[in-house]
C-alpha cells in the first residue's frame, strides 16, 4: 500500500492529458535540431570545455535553420518526443546570409499552430546560440528539460508503427 | 446577384471570336439547387452556363489539370478566386496570355442552407483583382477581421482545445479532397503520398490525419485566400479554415504582410522576412 501511494504522490501528470501519469522517475526525450554552423559547434564546445547538460536531448544537425521543415517538429512529436528544441544562428550570423530571417517567420507560425491544436507552448522551444556559446548552449538546454519535465509524458497522436 | 445573361453573352462571344478553347462556369445541379463546375468546349453547351449566389466553388482549382493546363481558357472569378488566380499566376502555374477572366464584383454567396457563407462575413477583398472584363459594382477592400470561429477555440483552455482538436481529426478519412480541391495544391507528386514515405503510411491513424493536415495548413500559409473550397469538398465536414484562419491572423498580425493574392508578385509571407520580425519566442 504504501508503495502505491508514493507512487503516485510522485507521478508526473501529462499537460494536455490530465488523466494520464508517468512515474516519478520518467525521463523526458527532447529532440534537438541545431544548425551546423553556430548552435551545434556551440554544442560542440559545451563538451570541449567539460560543462554538463542534462542528457535528454538527442542531437540532430543541419545544414541551417532554415532547413527546419515543420514536418521535423511534428513527426519528432509523433514519434518518441516530448518535446523540440530548435535552434540556429543569431539573426545577422547566418552561414547562407539571410536562412535564418525566413526560417524565423515559419517558426513562429508552427509555434502557434502547435499551440492552436493543443500541444502545450513549451513542447516546441527556440533559440539561437553561436558557436562560442558553449554554457548558453548547457543553459538552454536544462531550460527545455526542465520545462518538459514540468509538462509530463506527451500522448496525444502518438504513431506506434513507423 | 445573377450575371447568368452577361456571362452566357460573354462565353459565346469568345467562342464565335476563337479566343478560348475551354470556357469554365457554374452550371445548376440536377437534383437539388445548388451548382456545380462546368467545363465547355462546344459553343451549343453555352446554355448551360449559370451564376448566382449559389455559384460558390472557386474555378481557378481547374487550371492546374492537364486537360487546361496549356489551353486558352476563359472562366468566371468571384474575389477570393481572383486572389488565388494572381498567386498562381506569381508563382508561374497559368500563362496570363491563355486566359480570359470574366470578373465578378460578389455580393457573398450562400451556403447549403441558403445563409450567407461564413468566409462571406470574414470576406476582405469581394472585388476581383485580375480580371479582362468586370461585371457589377466595386465595392473596395475591407478591413481584416479575425475569424470569429478562431477567436472562440482560442479562448478555450489547453486541455479542452486539445480534446476539441482530436474530435475533428478523428473524423478525417484521409480522402485528401481537401487537397485535391485547393487551388494552391497544383504539385504534380505531393509530399503527403510519396510512396517511399514513412511519415505517412498507415492512413488509418489519428496521427497520420494530423500530420497530413498540420504540413498541408503549412504549406498554405501566408498563400491561402479563404475560398473554402476544401472545406466544401470535405466528406466528413470537418473545420479546416480554422487551421488555415489561425496561420492568416498570426502572419497578418505579426508580419505587417498583404493578405495573400493581393497584389500581383507577391508570393506570400514565408518569401521574405524583415529584420525586426518578432523574435521575443526565440530563447
Amino acid at each position: 500500500m504504501e508503495t502505491q501511494e508514493k507512487e503516485v504522490k510522485g507521478s508526473v501528470q501529462s499537460a494536455e492529458n490530465p488523466g494520464l501519469t508517468a512515474p516519478a522517475d520518467w525521463q523526458p526525450v527532447i529532440i534537438g535540431i541545431l544548425c551546423n554552423w553556430c548552435s551545434y559547434a556551440g554544442s560542440d564546445l559545451t563538451g570541449t570545455s567539460r560543462i554538463q547538460y542534462p542528457p535528454n536531448i538527442r542531437i540532430i544537425r543541419v545544414p541551417c535553420s532554415s532547413r527546419v521543415d515543420p514536418w521535423f517538429i511534428i513527426k519528432s512529436l509523433q514519434a518518441t518526443a516530448d518535446g523540440v528544441l530548435i535552434s540556429g544562428c543569431h539573426p545577422g550570423d547566418c552561414h547562407y546570409i539571410a536562412g535564418n530571417y525566413y526560417a524565423r517567420r515559419r517558426f513562429l507560425v508552427i509555434k502557434n499552430l502547435l499551440n492552436f491544436v493543443g500541444y502545450h507552448e513549451n513542447r516546441v522551444q527556440f533559440s539561437w546560440v553561436s558557436a562560442a556559446e558553449g554554457a548558453k548552449f548547457a543553459q538552454v538546454v536544462a531550460k527545455v528539460t526542465d520545462d518538459i519535465k514540468k509538462l509530463g509524458p506527451l500522448h496525444r497522436y502518438k504513431k506506434e508503427n513507423f | 446577384m445573377n450575371y447568368t445573361k452577361q456571362i452566357q453573352d460573354i462565353a459565346s462571344k469568345l467562342f464565335t471570336e476563337g479566343k478560348i478553347d475551354i470556357f469554365i462556369g457554374y452550371q445548376q445541379n440536377s437534383f437539388d439547387d445548388n451548382q456545380v463546375p462546368v467545363l465547355i468546349t462546344d459553343p451549343a453547351e453555352i446554355p448551360k452556363l449559370v451564376f448566382s449566389d449559389k455559384s460558390v466553388f472557386n474555378l481557378t482549382n481547374y487550371l492546374k489539370f492537364e486537360h487546361t493546363k496549356n489551353k486558352r481558357v476563359g472562366l468566371v472569378v468571384k474575389g477570393c478566386d481572383s486572389r488565388s488566380l494572381n498567386l498562381l499566376l506569381t508563382e508561374k502555374q497559368v500563362k496570363r496570355e491563355n486566359l480570359y477572366v470574366i470578373g465578378v464584383c460578389c455580393e457573398g454567396v450562400t451556403d447549403d442552407n441558403g445563409a450567407k457563407a461564413k468566409n462571406c462575413e470574414v470576406c476582405v477583398m469581394p472585388d476581383p483583382v485580375v480580371y479582362d472584363e468586370i461585371l457589377g459594382n466595386p465595392s473596395g477592400k475591407k478591413p481584416y477581421r479575425v475569424d470569429p470561429d478562431v477567436a472562440e477555440v482560442a479562448k478555450m483552455p489547453l486541455v479542452e482545445r486539445a480534446d476539441y482538436f482530436e474530435e475533428i481529426f478523428q473524423n478525417c478519412i484521409r480522402c485528401n479532397a481537401c487537397r485535391h480541391s485547393c487551388p494552391l495544391c497544383y504539385c504534380s507528386k505531393c509530399c503527403i503520398d510519396q510512396e517511399t514515405s514513412t511519415l505517412y503510411n498507415g492512413s488509418n491513424t489519428v496521427s497520420s490525419a494530423v500530420h497530413a493536415l498540420l504540413t498541408w495548413s503549412m504549406h498554405l500559409a501566408g498563400r491561402c485566400v479563404d475560398c473554402r473550397n476544401c472545406e466544401k469538398a470535405c466528406p466528413s465536414h470537418l473545420p479546416l479554415h480554422l487551421l488555415h484562419k489561425q496561420n492568416e491572423k498570426v502572419i497578418f498580425e505579426n508580419f505587417q504582410e498583404h493578405l495573400s493574392g493581393m497584389i500581383a508578385d507577391d508570393r506570400g509571407a514565408f518569401y521574405k522576412y524583415n529584420q525586426k520580425d518578432p523574435d521575443d519566442f526565440i530563447m
